[in-house]
């Protein structure tokens, strides 16, 4: 047992090299430290030469690392022809063994979560402040109409074929006045799931996914949505669905 | 940081404010006021990074004590969820796409006795059997 601790104690070694603790020290005190809000132009890399491929100052020294080969390095000696200790400019071992036996590691991380106390936090408070949303955002189904306030939907069955989840279900009749309608226009929300083929299958937009994301209900019947909440979903969130359709509609 | 945040905040807002913010937000913000909706909750941006980390520059302040996320009607969802730039009542696009037989928004309103009851929109195809006796004389 105390033949096998030096040998620990010399497995840790590296571990405590690599940890520069000067030039760590001075740059805590120097960064900015206000991590979260630093801008790209603080994220530079303070140091390591600038290769002649960053046009924007960020470098990623992947090539610095990668070519950086750790053979064993040549001896050294000295004028008499006696060889150096390689180690003679590192860290002595009653240093490497303070920083082992103070764990000064184990302090220096809860330095940081110190700091952390001091910092903004990071936490989005939902509901007062939400995450970033996208416009192709796939949620909860709507029907729309034409600025004219007519219906869109035409019946023509494409979202009820398309849809894999078999949510949707469609019965259509004529109009008095000739056009084919639905009459029944029903997708079971427990079923969906959200893949977006039906809007994508509507040839006149009438069938979408709004960004609301908010419709959890308390009881499983609310979910089965039928024509009439379909299109006071529509009614009440065109303003919303009309704008991410046109700010999506140059890629489509 | 977030002690100096949160008196440069109180300094800002005042104190009442300051007290409102801890009973809902829970986070001491500051920043611009950049419009209300029809239901009174304020919308408020602060873009300066060095203040709101981003992710949390937007954030809406509801007007009811029993908030719900579904309280911000479409418009300003869009707004609050970084889909838009603009606040839609300086939206071009947001504008021209009101329709007039735009409806007012309804919160979610499960659990209430206004939530949404699903039925059937055509005549039942299966109807029971109504016995059809004839009547004795
Ligand atoms: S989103 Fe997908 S699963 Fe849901 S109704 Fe549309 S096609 Fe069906
Ligand atoms: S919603 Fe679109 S795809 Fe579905 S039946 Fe109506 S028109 Fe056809």
């Amino acid at each position: 047992m105390s033949f096998a601790r030096p040998r620990v104690f010399v497995g840790l070694q590296p571990r405590l090299l690599a940890a520069p603790r000067t030039t760590a020290a001075r740059s805590a005190i120097l960064a900015h430290r206000l991590l979260s809000t630093s801008t790209r132009a603080l994220a530079q890399h303070a140091q390591g030469p600038a290769t002649s491929d960053s046009h924007d100052g960020l470098t990623s020294s992947l090539s610095d690392r990668s070519s950086r080969t750790h053979s064993s390095p040549a001896p050294k000696y000295d004028a008499h022809g006696n060889e150096l200790n390689p180690y003679r400019d590192g860290p002595s071992s009653i240093d490497k063994a303070v920083h082992l036996f103070f764990f000064t590691e184990i302090l220096r991380g809860m330095w940081i979560v110190l700091e952390n106390f001091f910092r903004p936090p990071y936490t989005i408070m939902y509901p007062f402040e939400k995450g970033p949303l996208s416009p192709r955002f796939r949620g909860e189904h709507a029907l729309r109409r034409y600025p004219s306030g007519e219906e869109r939907c035409i019946a023509c069955k494409l979202c009820e074929a398309i849809c894999p989840a078999q949510a949707i279900t469609i019965e259509s009749e004529a109009r008095l006045d000739g056009s084919r309608k639905t009459t029944k226009y029903d997708i079971d929300m427990t079923k969906c799931i959200y893949c977006g083929f039906c809007q994508e299958a509507c040839p006149v937009d009438a069938i979408v996914e709004t960004q609301n994301q908010e419709f959890s209900t308390e009881t499983r019947e609310e979910l089965l949505y039928n024509k009439e909440k379909l299109l006071a979903n529509g009614d009440r969130a065109e303003a919303e669905i009309a704008a991410n359709l046109h700010s999506d509609h140059v890629y489509r | 940081m977030s002690l100096f945040r949160t008196l440069r905040s109180i300094r800002r807002v005042g104190v009442r404010e300051w007290w409102h913010q801890m009973q809902y937000i829970g986070d001491a913000k500051s920043g611009t006021f950049v419009g209300a909706d029809q239901f009174g909750n304020r919308y408020f941006e602060n873009v300066n990074q060095y203040e709101e980390v981003p992710g949390r520059h937007r954030w809406v302040d509801f007007a009811q004590h029993n908030y719900h996320a579904s309280q911000v009607p479409p418009e300003w969802h869009s707004w609050l969820q970084h889909i838009r730039l603009n606040p839609p009542p300086q939206d071009p696009v947001m504008l021209n796409s009101s329709p007039p037989w735009k409806e007012p928004w309804v919160e979610n309103l499960t659990g209430t006795r206004g939530a949404y009851k699903p039925y059937n929109t055509v005549p039942p195809k299966i109807t029971a059997w109504e016995p059809k006796t004839t009547s004795r004389t």
